[in-house]
C-alpha cells in the first residue's frame, strides 16, 4: 500500500517536472475538437495529439497515431493553459479560510495585487529572489491550476528594484517542485516619488558603467562569449554557498577584479552565484576595491539583454515619470505591467504614444476603466491594441476573480476588442513576458500539453471549463 | 457678442516695440502676412530659428483683443508663440511659415490666470514636486476651464522663522516636463512675533546679510589671501538666505498659523475688526529685510496703503471676504470692498484669491467647500472692480501681480516676448461673469478647448 503511494508520488513528481521523462508512452488524441491554438487560426473538428507530455501534432486532418488513447472532444474547445504573469500567491502563510460572499467580487474582483503604495524601495534589491519568501504548503496553487492557470509568476512587490521574480509550476507541493525558474525576470516598480526615481536613475547609471567595464578586460578569457559558468541548476542554497567564501576571503585579496569576472556571464536566466545575500557584501567588504554588488550585476545582465524585466506602472503619469527618470538609452527586454486601472489618477491610454515608444507589450487588468472621476467608460486594452501595441492581461492570483475571467474577457470583446486578442492576452502574451513562450502559451507542436478543455465556447456564457491538463496529464478536479 | 463697451472707451496703450495701426481697434493686424510677403519670417523670429537645431513650433493667436496682463490692451492684435515661449505680440506681425493659427477674432486674449493658493490639480505628493506630479489629473482640466494656468501648491509655512515647502505648478496637461515652474519660491512666517522671536529674527537677518556680503567679498579676499576661508551659511537659515537673495518671497500670515485651506481662521474668532497691529509687524519685518513682504489676507490694509507701498510690500486678498466693522469705530474697522482699489491706487501689487482661503480650482467637485462655485477666479477679481478698481488693473490681480506675489513674474503673468506661452482665449471680457475660456494654452500647447471637454461645452455662446 505505502509502496504504491510512494511510486505514485514519484510518478506525479516526474510528470510535474515536465521533462521528457516517459511515464506513459501511449499517445493521447483529442478528436473532433474545436482547437484554439492562439498562434494560428481556430481549427474546427481538429485533432490534437499529445505524447510524453508534449504536443505531438495538431491539425484538421491529423491522423490518430496507432495505439493512441482517443478522447472524443466533440462539442468541446481546447485552449492552451492560462498564464498569470502577476501573482503574489504563496508569499503569505496560508490564512484560515472564510466563506466567500455569494457572487464573489466581479469586476476587477479581489485583485489585491502588489499594491506598492507610496515610497517604494530606497534600496536596490534586484538580486533578491522572491521564491525565498515562498510558503509552499498552500492550496492556492492547486486552486489556480484547477481554474486553468497552468503557469504562474511570482512577483516581488515594491517600487524600484524589489527583486527577481520567479515562474512557478502550480502542481508543485514543495518549494523545489513549485519553482520552475527562480530568476525568470527582474521586477521593476515605478513609483511617482523622488526616492524611487533617484533609485532607478542611479542604479541604471551604475549598471551601464558595469556593462562598459565588463566589455573592457580583453586579457580575461573572453568574458562575454565564454561557456555558461554554472550549467547546473542554481537551486535555493547554491548561490548562498558560492557567495559565502568570497565574503570571507575577499578582504585579503588584493585584486578581486579578475576573479569575479568570469562569474557574471550566466548565459541565460539561470543565474549562478550572485543571487543571495544582497545586503551583506557592500557593508562587509567595501575596503578592497568593492566586491561585486549582486544587485548591480543583475541590472547589468538586464542591460546586456541576458535577463528580462516586468516594469510596473500604475497610471499614465507614471510612464511619463519613468521617462524622466530613466534615460532613453537604457533599453532592456521588458514588458510594462499595469496591474489595475487607475480611475482616479488617469489610465494608461492617455500615454499611448509613449507606450508605443517603449516598444514592448503591455499587460493590463482585464477590465474596462473609466475616465478619471467619471463614469465614462474607456477601453485601454482596445486603445492600446488599435495603436499597434501587443496587449496581454494581468489575471492575478485570486481564485474568486479567476472564476470570472472569461466573463471579463467577454466584456472586453463586447466593447470592441477582437476575441483572439483577448485570448492571446491571457496565454501567449504573458508567456512571452515571462520568457516561457517556448514551452507553453499556445497549442504548437513541441510545446507542453498545457490544455484547457471547455464544454462549448469559452467566450460564450454557456462555455464551461471541464478539464485542465498540465504537461500532458489531466489535473484531478477534486484535490 | 463682444462685451467691450467699457474697454473700447479706454485708451489703447501703445507698446513702443510694436506698430499699432492708427485707429484704436484696427483689425487688419489679424491677417497673417499683412503687406509683407507671406513667406518672410519676422526679424525677431529669424535669428532664433537659425540658432536652434530643432525647428520651432509656431502658434499664433490672431485677431483677438489682447490683454497683456500689464494693464494694457491691444485690439485685434496677434500673439505669436514659439515653442513654449511668447515670441511677439502686436499688430501686423508676419507669421513664420508653418505657423498654426488660432482665430481669436471677436474674442479676448489674456495671460493665463495665476492662482496664488491651490492644492490638488495634479500637484503630487510634495517635494520634490517634479517627481510626483500627475499631468493627467482631471482637476487640471477643471482649473484650466476656469482660466487658471499656474498655481502655488504646498504649504506657505508659518511660525517665527521662515518655513514652508511649495512649488509653482503649471497646468501643462499631459506632460511631466514643464509642470513645475519653481519650487520654494515662497516662504512663510506669521506675526505677531513675541519680542524674543522678533529679536532672534532680527539677529538672523543680520547674520545672513553679513554672510551674503562675505560671499560677495570672498573672491577679492581670496585673491588677496589664499588662506581665506569660504564664508559659512549660518545654520538653519537657507530660507532666509533665499528671501534676502530675492529668490523667494516672504509671505506673512497675520495672526499665526500657516496656510489653512478651510480657514479664514482669523475672521470672526476673537471678534477682531482690524489687524493694523499685525500689518505693522509685518511691515516691520519688511523694513528689517529691506524687501517687501506679502501680506496674507489683511483686513485693514485699506487704511494704510501708503505705508504698505513704502516698504515695497504686496497684498493677497479676496475682495469677497467680509469682516464686520466694530460698531464703536465703524469707519476705521472691518473690511472694505474698496480695499483693492485703494491699495492699487497707492501702487501696491494686489493678488486676488477666492474667499475662505481657498481657490475654488483647488478642490473642484470633491474638496471644495462649495464645490464648483469657487472655481471662478475672474469673479473674485470682478468684486474688486465693483469696489472701484480699474477693470484693466483688476486683471493684473490674477496675472502679473499674482505672479509677483509668487516671485515668478519673470516667467509668467503677462504676454510679453520671452515669457512662458501661457495664454487664454476667452469668449469676452475676462472678468465678465458670463465669460468662459474657449482655449487655454500652457507652455505653447493647447491643453483645454471648451468645445472638446465635457465641462462647459453644452454652454454654447
Amino acid at each position: 500500500m505505502s509502496m504504491q503511494h510512494r511510486s505514485l508520488a514519484i510518478l506525479l513528481t516526474l510528470a510535474a517536472a515536465v521533462t521528457a521523462v516517459a511515464q506513459d508512452n501511449r499517445p493521447i488524441a483529442f478528436t473532433n475538437a474545436r482547437l484554439v491554438p492562439i498562434s494560428g487560426p481556430v481549427i474546427d473538428g481538429g485533432t490534437l495529439v499529445v505524447k510524453n507530455g508534449k504536443i505531438e501534432a495538431i491539425g484538421k486532418d491529423t491522423p490518430v497515431p496507432p495505439g493512441a488513447r482517443v478522447i472524443d472532444a466533440s462539442g468541446k474547445t481546447i485552449l492552451p493553459g492560462l498564464v498569470s504573469a502577476w501573482s503574489r500567491a504563496g508569499l503569505q502563510p496560508a490564512q484560515p479560510r472564510f466563506e466567500e460572499p455569494a457572487g464573489g467580487r466581479r469586476r476587477g474582483g479581489g485583485m489585491q495585487m502588489p499594491q506598492m503604495g507610496g515610497g517604494g524601495g530606497t534600496q536596490n534589491r534586484a538580486a533578491t529572489k522572491v521564491v525565498d519568501g515562498l510558503y509552499a504548503k498552500q492550496t492556492v496553487f492547486g486552486e489556480l491550476l484547477r481554474l486553468g492557470v497552468t503557469s504562474l509568476a511570482l512577483n516581488p512587490a515594491g517600487g524600484g528594484f524589489p527583486g527577481l521574480g520567479a515562474v512557478l509550476r502550480p502542481d508543485g507541493k514543495t518549494i523545489e517542485q513549485l519553482t520552475g525558474d527562480d530568476s525568470a525576470f527582474v521586477q521593476v516598480g515605478m513609483v511617482r516619488d523622488g526616492a524611487t526615481k533617484k533609485l532607478l536613475k542611479e542604479n541604471f547609471d551604475k549598471a551601464k558603467k558595469l556593462v562598459e567595464e565588463r566589455k573592457k578586460p580583453p586579457e580575461q578569457p573572453a568574458p562575454a562569449a565564454a561557456a555558461p559558468a554554472a550549467p547546473e541548476k542554481p537551486a535555493g542554497d547554491k548561490p548562498a554557498e558560492a557567495k559565502e567564501p568570497p565574503k570571507g576571503d575577499q578582504p585579503p585579496k588584493p585584486e578581486p577584479k579578475p576573479e569575479p569576472k568570469p562569474e557574471p556571464k550566466p548565459e541565460d536566466k539561470k543565474e549562478p552565484p550572485q543571487g543571495q545575500a544582497p545586503a551583506a557584501p557592500p557593508a562587509a567588504a567595501k575596503k578592497p576595491e568593492a566586491p561585486k554588488d549582486p544587485n548591480l550585476e543583475v541590472l547589468a545582465d538586464l542591460l546586456e539583454g541576458k535577463r528580462r524585466a516586468l516594469v510596473q506602472i500604475d497610471c499614465g503619469a507614471d510612464l511619463l515619470h519613468w521617462q524622466t527618470a530613466v534615460a532613453d538609452d537604457v533599453k532592456f527586454p521588458r514588458v510594462v505591467v499595469v496591474p489595475r486601472h487607475d480611475n482616479t489618477a488617469g489610465t494608461v491610454d492617455a500615454v499611448l504614444d509613449q507606450l508605443k515608444a517603449m516598444q514592448c507589450s503591455v499587460l493590463l487588468s482585464p477590465d474596462l476603466a473609466t475616465q478619471p472621476r467619471s463614469r465614462m467608460l474607456v477601453h485601454p486594452a482596445k486603445q492600446l491594441h488599435d495603436a499597434g501595441i501587443e496587449v496581454g492581461f494581468v489575471i492575478g492570483d485570486q481564485p474568486q476573480a479567476l472564476r470570472f475571467l472569461f466573463f471579463r474577457l467577454m466584456e472586453l470583446v463586447r466593447y470592441g476588442l477582437p476575441a483572439d486578442v483577448a485570448l492571446r492576452g491571457v496565454t501567449l502574451v504573458p508567456a512571452k513576458a515571462l520568457g516561457i513562450d517556448k514551452r507553453t502559451g499556445s497549442l504548437e507542436v513541441g510545446k507542453d500539453a498545457d490544455l484547457l478543455i471547455f464544454q462549448g465556447d469559452p467566450m460564450q456564457p454557456t462555455g464551461q471549463l471541464e478539464a485542465v491538463w498540465l504537461g500532458g496529464r489531466e489535473v484531478p478536479q477534486q484535490p | 457678442m463682444l462685451r467691450l463697451p467699457v474697454l473700447l472707451a479706454t485708451t489703447v496703450a501703445l507698446l513702443a516695440t510694436f506698430e499699432l495701426p492708427a485707429q484704436g481697434r484696427g483689425r487688419r493686424g489679424q491677417r497673417p502676412g499683412g503687406e509683407a510677403p507671406p513667406t518672410a519670417p519676422t526679424p525677431e523670429a529669424k535669428p532664433a530659428e537659425a540658432t536652434d537645431t530643432k525647428p520651432k513650433q509656431y502658434l499664433a493667436i490672431v485677431g483677438g483683443d489682447v490683454y497683456l496682463g500689464t494693464g494694457q490692451r491691444l485690439s485685434g492684435a496677434t500673439v505669436l508663440l514659439a515653442d513654449d515661449k511668447i515670441e511677439a505680440v502686436g499688430h501686423n506681425l508676419t507669421l513664420p511659415e508653418g505657423t498654426t493659427v488660432l482665430d481669436a477674432k471677436g474674442k479676448c486674449v489674456s495671460p493665463g490666470f495665476v492662482a496664488v493658493q491651490g492644492f490638488g490639480m495634479g500637484s503630487g505628493r510634495g517635494a520634490p514636486y517634479a517627481d510626483s506630479v500627475n499631468p493627467f489629473d482631471p482637476e487640471i482640466k477643471q482649473a484650466l476651464a476656469a482660466g487658471v494656468t499656474s498655481f502655488l501648491a504646498g504649504s506657505t509655512g508659518g511660525g517665527a522663522t521662515p518655513s514652508g515647502s511649495n512649488a509653482v505648478i503649471k497646468l501643462h496637461y499631459g506632460s511631466v516636463k514643464g509642470m513645475v515652474l519653481q519650487e520654494d519660491s515662497v516662504v512663510g512666517m506669521s506675526v505677531p512675533l513675541s519680542l524674543a522671536d522678533r529679536e532672534k529674527f532680527e539677529e538672523s537677518v543680520k547674520k545672513v546679510k553679513e554672510y551674503l556680503q562675505a560671499i560677495d567679498d570672498f573672491p577679492k579676499k581670496k585673491a588677496a589671501d589664499a588662506n581665506t576661508k569660504e564664508p559659512q551659511l549660518p545654520p538653519g537659515s537657507e530660507k532666509l538666505v533665499a528671501v534676502l537673495q530675492g529668490k523667494a518671497r516672504l509671505w506673512v500670515s497675520l495672526g499665526g498659523g500657516g496656510f489653512n485651506p478651510f480657514g479664514g481662521g482669523r475672521r470672526g474668532g476673537a471678534g477682531r475688526a482690524n489687524d493694523l497691529d499685525a500689518i505693522e509687524q509685518a511691515l516691520d519685518l519688511a523694513r528689517m529685510l529691506g524687501r517687501g513682504v506679502v501680506l496674507q489676507k489683511p483686513i485693514s490694509a485699506w487704511l494704510v496703503p501708503d505705508q504698505i507701498a513704502a516698504t515695497g510690500s504686496m497684498v493677497m486678498m479676496s475682495p469677497r471676504d467680509r469682516t464686520p466693522s466694530d460698531p464703536t469705530d465703524p469707519d476705521r474697522t472691518g473690511s472694505n470692498l474698496a480695499a483693492a482699489a485703494l491699495l492699487a491706487a497707492a501702487g501696491v501689487p494686489v493678488a486676488v484669491t477666492c474667499p475662505g482661503g481657498m481657490f475654488g480650482g483647488a478642490g473642484v467637485g470633491t474638496g471644495g467647500i462649495l464645490g464648483q462655485d469657487l472655481n471662478t477666479p475672474h469673479l473674485d477679481a470682478a468684486f474688486a472692480v465693483r469696489g472701484g478698481l480699474d477693470n484693466r488693473k483688476a486683471l493684473r490681480t490674477l496675472t502679473l501681480d499674482a505672479a509677483k506675489l509668487l516671485g515668478v513674474e519673470a516667467r509668467i503673468g503677462s504676454l510679453e516676448p520671452g515669457k512662458d506661452a501661457d495664454v487664454l482665449i476667452l469668449e469676452g471680457d475676462p472678468l465678465h461673469y458670463a465669460t468662459f475660456v474657449t482655449t487655454a494654452v500652457v507652455n505653447g500647447k493647447v491643453v483645454y478647448e471648451k468645445g472638446k471637454e465635457p465641462l462647459y461645452r453644452h454652454l454654447a455662446r
